[in-house]
């Protein structure tokens, strides 16, 4: 056992349970931050407090438990990956309530206060819900985010035959298909003109929209619903804004997600949208950092503010959190908005950096076959690479990413790009 | 622990002839033959690529291992993670097939298995001392050494060419 690592076991002389560093929040930037914490300091307590029920696991797999392809077992972050270091202490169903910067403390309910001398708030976020649809709070009405949610809605399934999701991102997606695989009717309800409008235009969905349709998923676009019709047995219809109605014993609402930051009001931390971090992930109180879906950072380069919702993206910055708070001093390189790869039905796709460029001023190149397409996106100048969809062929999308994010020059090697013909050889042969 | 050894690559060595990526194959086939190899179902996988660069370069390419493998830490289902020697290993249990790695690497030398829907690479050949893509390199374009010993073979030739430079 280390010195210090007596987090929550009250001996005679102390007078206030105290670690070294407290996480709030156990996902992907909390996990990460405490794991490389251990990595440059083996002695100082680590304590992450989560609200959840369950120890640690891997968010983005919770659609697994509702389509029963995998048990909560299966998804135990610890242990798995780079989460292998030792010694840190997990509290479950720890709900941080307040912090108070001044005195570095934490006041978690039912629990009494926590002093800590480095604190990272990686809160994460939750599923938005609309309030201009009534009638949500019922039973058999989810937004997918935890596990909790996950085996809630996969007892639904048991007395459901349709299922209305709204809203057609990534995690509704995943959901749907989810459910179609217990044998579920699925109808995908979209306000916007194409499913994945955040990833990439309608113009550039048709092989996914096609590879859906085929899985015999039914999509409504350019609707939304305007109510939630129930019983006391819970849902049984939505109601759409052009009049229509569809009976329905499961809703599942993918509507975005919000930053979890109001456990700081009437703190001194700047908070504008989320929780803003400085180059160093730290924030505006003194030794408190922000790291994965609660944190407003930049994108490089332009150094514009975003905030991302990616596990991929809450790693990287918990990593270099756990860096900083570790004492050694690390910049943050920043991220790109978008920055996704998936498999939809039988479509893997990626999807990076600028990919909006309607009546925008950008050189797009666009390329499609039965089976693939790709849109890449430079600059006005066409000097460099500032984005790339890839359908149906995602070969070597690893090193586009590294041109974009590195905004290398790309005058010598764009035939390459634009023949999606582009690899690594490229770049040990001195061609860029 | 003596230190890992790795693959390097000499690429000027390298004349394109895939005899790596047939050994590799054959070595993650079931049957482990080249006959039994090309009749199995689903055709077995090469996990190293040589890639052709105009006018006339061939550049074999295999997963580096990286130290800060990116991979590893994207991975959003705990797939992969790094043995005691070093190498990072993809466990295609927990692979969920959604290209998150794919996305990240670099090299471009995480594939893709589309009959198993599942992400595989290099794992440095755990049932042999040496790689089956070093073993089958017929010009010394693969290497399989530790970095202090490869960088010292190095320095030794860079010297020797000085040298001979400097006596005309």
């Amino acid at each position: 056992m280390y010195p210090g690592s007596c987090f929550g076991r009250k001996g005679d002389n102390v007078t206030e349970e105290k670690s070294k560093y407290i996480i709030v929040g156990a996902s992907a930037a909390g996990m990460a931050a405490a794991h490389t914490i251990r990595l440059h300091d083996r002695q100082g307590s680590v304590t992450v407090l989560s609200e959840e029920p369950d120890t640690p696991y891997f968010r983005p797999l919770i659609p697994f438990v509702v389509s029963g392809k995998k048990r909560a077992e299966d998804m135990v972050l610890s242990g798995c990956g780079p989460y292998t270091g030792r010694d840190i202490f997990v509290r479950t169903e720890a709900r941080v309530e307040s912090v108070n910067t001044a005195e570095k403390t934490v006041s978690v309910q039912g629990s009494g206060v926590l002093a800590y001398e480095k604190i990272l708030f990686a809160t994460g976020s939750r599923p938005y819900i609309p309030p201009e649809i009534k009638g949500t709070d019922t039973k058999g009405v989810f937004a997918l985010r935890t596990l909790a949610h996950a085996r809630n809605m996969a007892k639904r399934v048991k007395t459901s035959d349709h299922a209305v999701m709204l809203g057609g991102g990534l995690l509704n997606l995943k959901a749907a298909f989810a459910l179609l695989e217990r044998g579920l009717k699925v109808t995908l309800v979209v306000y916007s003109p194409e499913v994945l409008s955040q990833l990439m235009e309608p113009e550039d969905a048709f092989l996914i929209r096609k590879a859906m349709d085929t899985a015999g998923l039914k999509i409504k676009t350019g609707c939304a619903a305007t109510h939630i019709i129930s019983e006391h047995t819970g849902v049984t219809g939505v109601a759409l804004d052009h009049g229509g109605e569809m009976s329905c014993r499961m809703v599942c609402i993918g509507k975005g997600v919000r930053p979890n930051v109001e456990f700081l009001n009437g703190t001194n931390v700047w908070i504008d949208g989320g929780i803003v971090t400085d180059r160093y992930t730290a924030c505006s109180a003194p030794d408190a950092f922000a790291a994965g879906d609660v944190a407003v950072t930049f994108k490089p380069g332009s150094g514009d503010r975003i905030m991302t919702a990616l596990w991929t993206n809450a790693v990287e910055m918990g990593r270099c959190a756990g860096r900083n708070m570790a004492g050694v001093k690390t910049a943050y390189s920043g991220t790109l908005g978008i920055l996704n790869a998936t498999q939809v039905a039988e479509e893997p796709f990626v999807s990076m950096g600028v990919v909006h460029t309607k009546d925008r001023d950008f050189e797009v190149y666009r390329h499609a076959t039965d089976t693939t397409y790709r849109k890449v996106v430079f600059n006005p100048q066409g000097t460099r690479l500032m984005g790339a969809v890839f359908i149906g062929d995602i070969t070597n999308a690893g090193l586009y990413r590294y041109v974009i994010r590195g905004k290398m020059p790309v005058m010598h090697i764009k035939r390459y790009i634009m023949d999606h013909t582009l690899h690594y050889g490229h770049v040990m042969t001195g061609k860029m | 622990m003596s230190q890992p050894k790795e693959i390097f690559v000499k690429t000027h060595r390298c004349v394109g002839c895939l005899s790596c990526t047939i050994a590799c194959a054959v070595e993650h086939s079931k049957s482990k033959t080249l006959f039994g190899a090309i009749s199995e179902t689903p055709v077995p996988k090469s996990r190293v690529y040589v890639q052709w660069v105009e006018p006339d370069g061939k550049v074999p390419l295999v997963c580096r291992h990286c130290e800060d493998a990116p991979c590893m830490y994207a991975c959003i289902s705990g797939a992969i993670s790094r043995d005691e020697n070093g190498v990072v290993i993809t466990d295609t249990d927990k692979c969920i097939g959604c290209w998150t790695c794919v996305m990240v690497c670099p090299y471009g030398v995480i594939g893709r298995h589309l009959e198993e829907h599942k992400a595989y690479r290099c794992d440095r050949c755990p049932d042999r001392e040496i790689p089956a893509c070093v073993s089958a390199c017929p010009t010394g374009a693969l290497v399989y050494d530790t970095v202090d010993s490869f960088s010292a073979k190095v320095r030794n030739h860079v010297s020797r060419e000085l040298l001979r430079a400097e006596r005309g």
